[in-house]
Parts: C-alpha cells; structure tokens; sequence
C-alpha cells in the first residue's frame, strides 16, 4: 500500500503531469499523419527522454504510443489511409461506414473500445507480471536464450510477407548487432577499422532510420494523398454503450487475443489487429456484412490493437524482451533511466511499476476527451501538406540523432539505416524483423555463448530443463508453421481457392 | 527501388558468406571452445541459407502479389522524369550534408538548407519552402539547444539565445 501511494506521488509529480499532456497531444497528431507510425513517434521521442525523469520518460513513451495506436484510426477512417500501421486491418471497413454516413460511429468505436482495450490490456500486466516474476527468477540462460530466440521467431511470422525473407532480415538484424567490440572474446568484430564502430550500432539510430527516414524516402517517390474533405461531426460517442452492449463478446475476445499476442515476445498491435479482425469475421453471425461497413470487426480490432499495447510490456519489463517495436525502444529507456529490465523490477522498485501501471490507465482514460479534440481538429491537422511536415522530420532526425550521444556519427548512422529501410520494404524484407535482431542481438548471443560453454558444447542441455524444453517447442512450432501452412495449402487447393 | 528476389537473395548469400568467413577468422579466447566467433558463423551461415532459398523462390506465395506504388508526379520526382527513383534518396543525402556542414556552418543555416531542400524536392511551392525553412529551424534548436541541452554547433550565425 505504501508503494502504492508513493507511485501516485510518482504520478502527481508536475514534470510527470506535463510530460503525459504533451506527450498525448503529439502522439495524437503524429499518429493521425498518414505514414508517420507510432513507432516512428515513439522512436523521435527517444532524445527528449533522456532529459527527463525516469517516470517521466517512460510516461512519454506509454502515454505517445498509446494514442499514436488510436489516432491512426482517424485517416483510416476519413481517407482509407491507415494512419499507423496497426489500423491497417480495419481501415476498409471503417472507410466503408464513413461512406454509409456513419463516420462519427466508426471513429467513436475507434476510441471508444481503443480506451476499454488499453485498460484491460493494463489490468493484464497488473495481474501477469508479477506472477511471471516468480517463475522468471529460476530461469538460466537456457529458458533465458530461447525465449529471445521464441521473439525473434514471432517477429518474423507475424510480419505477413515471405516467412524467408523476414527471417532473413531478422538475422540481418543480429549481423549488425555483432559489430563492435561488445562480444564474448572482447575483439573487434566486424568494424573495418572504423573506429566509431567499436561501440556498436545502437538501436535509437537503427529505428530512427528505419522508420523516418525510410518513410520520408518513400514519400519523395509517391504522390501527395489527397486533402481531407471538411465535415462536421455529430456526436462522437453517442451509440458506443449500445454497441458495447451489443458487440460485448467480440470486445473481450478482441481485448483476450491483444492480450495474448501483445505478451508474446516479437508480436506487436499490427498482428494483434489483423487476427482479431480475422476472428471477429469467423465467428460473427454476419459475416457477409464484413466490409460493407459493419462495425463488428472495428470493435474487436480497435480493443485488440491496444490491448496488445499494454500487455506487451510484460515480457520487456519481465525479460528485457521487446514485445513489440515500440517496447524494444522501451527497453533502451529502462536501461539508460536505471530501471533495468528482470523479475527484480517487480519487487525492487514496486512503487515505479505502480508508478508505470498508473500512468497506463490514467493514458487510456485522459484518451477519451483529448482523442474527441483531435478527431474535430483532424480535417485541420490533416490538411497541413506534407511538404511541410516531413522536411521538418527529416531535421529531427538529424538532431534526435545527434542527441543521442552528441556524435556525428549517429546522424551517418540514420542515413544509412534509412536506405536499408526503404531498400527492404520495396523488397518485401519486413523491417520490424530487423530492428528487433538489431535490438536483441548482444542478449541472443549473450546467452547462447554462455549456455555453449556451461554445456561444454553441447546443444543437448538446451533442451533438458523443463522450462527450456517448453519454449524450445513453441520456438520450433514456430520456425516450421509457414511449412505447415504452405503444406496444408498444398493438400487442400480446393479449400484455398474459395 | 525494386530488386529482383533473385539479386537481393544474391546478396544476402554473399553477406552471409562473409560473416561466416569473416566470424572464423576471430581470435578465440584461450582455454575456450567457444567464443566470439560462433555467433557470426551462425548468423552467417542461417543467412546464407536464406539468402539461397530466396534465390529459389521459396515462400514467394506468401507474399502479396506486387502492387507497383503509385509513381509521384510533383516536385523533384517530376523533374528527374525517368530517373524519378532517384528523388527517395535526397533524405539521406540530406543528413550526409547535416554530419558535413553543421560543424563549420552551424546548426541553423544548415538547417534552413536541409528543409528548404526537403521541401521544394516533395513539390511545396517555393513560398511554403521558404516559410518552413526560415520558422521550423528556430523553433527545433529552441527546444533542443535550450530545453534539452544539446551541444547544436553555432558555426557562422549563432542563434540569439
């Protein structure tokens, strides 16, 4: 209790206060702005929390990424532009309500059922971590090795593209995470003689370039969408309590199966949306309303997409395992803020884990009014042309990069990035893979080296541990589902062409 | 910039090959089977494979079946014409040009350029290029140089602040 109650002194501070206000009013912009996803906002974010307290750096990150997952409904639903990529499930579907009249709906169960998902996304972490606590405390690098490996894998079958390719660019990631001298042996590894190489590649560039740079790559070769028609907006959440009502089991297997996918390690909110919309038109009783604007799919979606937002904090705060690309930049946070990642966490620093809980529902609550603003001012917001905003994404970038360790270097290493980023997307090389590789490289190899030599090297221990033995399955289920799928297609060709 | 699987699955072979090769040749550390140079073997060697079945076509039906974009016809892509592809490459070229010139023309004027360069290049008439580079500049060191206290170099015009 006496955590607690420090965690809402945590909370209540002023800077922690502004930080969420601010915050919440960029994610929201930046989300709604066709191709600038909430990864990319979080990721931007990243040099200004270093000049904050550790609270309110991670209030930031939660508070911009949870409205960025929202606010991206909006352009989906005026435009049929996805404004992040975790709304792209449903963007059809919300267009195709707009075009029926029923705009104010769509974006009221966008946010409407976005807040009940964050919240039972945040009750889930609540009740789970502590408990997976416990149990992580007797993991050895064993359980700990394959269960980044189990990250990676998802990562790379979530990522709706050649089950290949993103492997590929999963290990691409782990490539570049060997450079430097952060190694077993303490050698430089592959730095060709650049000395600023010896330090690494660090994520922040890595992301920064991959998700910005790359995306104001892509718009300098597509043309402008185009301008947001004016309109008037009835009521925004009148309807929403019948719909709940109504649509009461599609929301909670859409908030169970957010949960679910967001705690997998690799898995983030884009699969938790596609999936959800997937199960909502399965086991709808009309599914032939799907796509005409039918707002079943929208209310089990919109819950999952932040549900899996919340929940995917459980295995970075438990493992230092990203659940997500948002989480892998959160990760990078904890550690630079002293609040590094493990089991002790939970029992160490309780009152900065109630502290982060607080924050999460009071994010998904302050969502409502603000969310209400923001889809009025959108044919404002959304008619600024995107000249003028992305060369303003472009300098920060530069300078966010440069911030984050006053090197040139960085501002190179974003450039670079953002050429591979946009090379591998026009490929079908999933970049999310990528980063995460990049991002969990050292502790890969961390533990798979160590593991090696406890075993004397032997692969037989890996799997001999109970714990260890689980996730080695559910890593190499994982590894052979495309075959599967491909092999299941295979036999059954009449049942694929329907 | 749309490669062929057959090109891009080429080179992850030969990425591949060469962290393998590049992995062996480590020095390992003394009284250890394993070292520093497994990771990279590894790694290499899986991407090599990849990069094989790639090559191949393997797992190609997963993928979306191709949707060319949509080619822009404004700015610096209509100016290029044919070489339009080219216009994707100005962003990188324009943190080239900041990790060049900020050091010795300072945070500001380096800035005006890239925006205003970023602008005109996606099509902005030049009344919003010159807005944008002259207010957006300003406004980015006021946050960073102040609020956040990074060293942005002054170079030739240092701001009032």
């Amino acid at each position: 209790m006496t955590a607690f109650l420090e965690a809402m002194r945590l909370v209540a501070a002023p800077d922690v206060l502004i930080a969420i206000m601010a915050s919440a009013v960029y994610g929201l912009v930046v989300g709604s702005l066709p191709g600038l996803s909430a990864t990319m906002a979080t990721a931007l974010l990243v040099p200004v929390t270093f000049y904050l307290s550790p609270i309110a750096a991670v209030a930031t990150i939660i508070t911009a990424s949870a409205m960025a997952i929202f606010s991206g409904d909006i352009p989906g639903a005026l435009m049929r532009i996805p404004g992040t990529p975790a709304s792209a499930a449903y963007t059809d579907e919300a267009y195709a309500m707009t075009r029926k009249g029923q705009a104010e709906l769509a974006l009221g169960a966008g946010l409407w059922f976005s807040a009940i998902g964050g919240i039972v996304g945040t009750l889930s972490l609540v009740l789970m971590a502590p408990a997976l606590a416990e149990m992580a405390l007797s993991f050895s690098t064993f359980e700990y090795f394959w269960l980044a490996f189990l990250g990676l894998m998802c990562a790379t079958l979530v990522a709706r593209s050649s089950p290949i390719k993103a492997i590929a660019a999963m290990l691409l990631g782990l490539l570049f995470a060997c450079i430097g001298i952060e190694n077993p042996g303490g050698v430089p590894r592959f730095t060709l003689g650049i000395t600023d190489l010896l330090g690494g590649i660090e994520p922040i560039p890595a992301l920064v370039g991959v998700f910005a740079v790359s995306e104001v790559m892509r718009a300098m070769t597509t043309p402008e969408p185009p301008p947001l028609p004016r309109r008037r907006f009835g009521s925004i959440l009148a309807g929403q309590w019948a719909l709940t009502k109504k649509y009461q089991w599609p929301m909670w297997r859409g908030n169970i199966v957010g949960i679910i996918i967001g705690v997998l390690p690799g898995a983030g909110a884009d699969m938790a949306a596609w999936v959800s919309y997937a199960t909502a038109k399965r086991f709808s009783k009309e599914p032939e309303k799907f796509g005409t604007g039918h707002p079943e799919g929208l209310v089990e979606a919109g819950a999952s997409n932040n549900a899996s937002l919340a929940s995917g904090w459980v295995p970075s705060l438990l493992f230092g395992i990203p659940g997500d690309t948002i989480t892998a930049i959160a990760i990078g946070v904890l550690y630079m803020k002293g609040l590094n990642p493990g089991p002790t966490l939970f029992t160490e620093r309780a009152s900065s884990m109630y502290a982060l809980y607080i924050i999460f529902v009071l994010a998904n609550i302050i969502m409502i009014p603000l969310g209400i603003v923001m889809i009025r001012a959108a044919s404002l917001v959304l008619r600024a042309p995107r000249s003028a905003v992305m060369p303003v994404i472009v300098l920060l970038c530069a300078v966010g990069a440069f911030a984050t360790g006053n090197n040139l270097f960085s501002v190179l290493l974003v450039g670079l990035f953002g050429i591979v980023g946009f090379v591998m997307e026009r490929n079908g090389y999933p970049v999310a893979a990528l980063v995460l590789g990049i991002v969990m490289g050292t502790m890969v190899e961390q533990n798979f080296v160590t593991s090696l030599i406890k075993s004397d090297g032997d692969v037989l221990p890996f799997f001999e541990r109970p714990v260890s033995s689980v996730l080695a399955a559910m890593t190499i289920a994982a590894l052979l589902w495309p075959a599967a799928v491909w092999a299941i297609r295979r036999l059954r060709p009449a049942e694929a062409a329907r | 910039m749309h490669l062929s699987d057959r090109i891009t699955g080429g080179f992850l072979v030969l990425l591949g090959a060469l962290a393998f090769w590049g992995g062996s040749r480590l020095p390992a550390v003394p009284g250890q089977d394993v070292g520093p140079a497994v990771f990279p073997m590894v790694v290499g060697g899986g991407l090599a494979l990849c990069g094989a079945l790639i090559v191949l076509g393997i797992g190609h039906s997963f993928e979306d079946e191709e949707t060319e974009p949509v080619e822009a016809h404004e700015g610096l892509a209509r100016w290029l014409g044919a070489w339009r592809a080219l216009a994707a490459f100005v962003p990188p070229a324009l943190l080239l040009f900041y990790v060049l010139a900020s050091e010795a023309l300072g945070f500001l004027p380096t800035a005006f350029v890239m925006v205003a360069v970023a602008a005109l290049s996606l099509g902005a008439s030049p009344r919003l290029a010159l807005a944008m580079a002259v207010a957006a500049p300003p406004v980015v060191h006021l946050v960073f140089y102040k609020l956040l206290r990074v060293p942005l170099p002054a170079g030739i015009l240092p701001a009032p602040w």
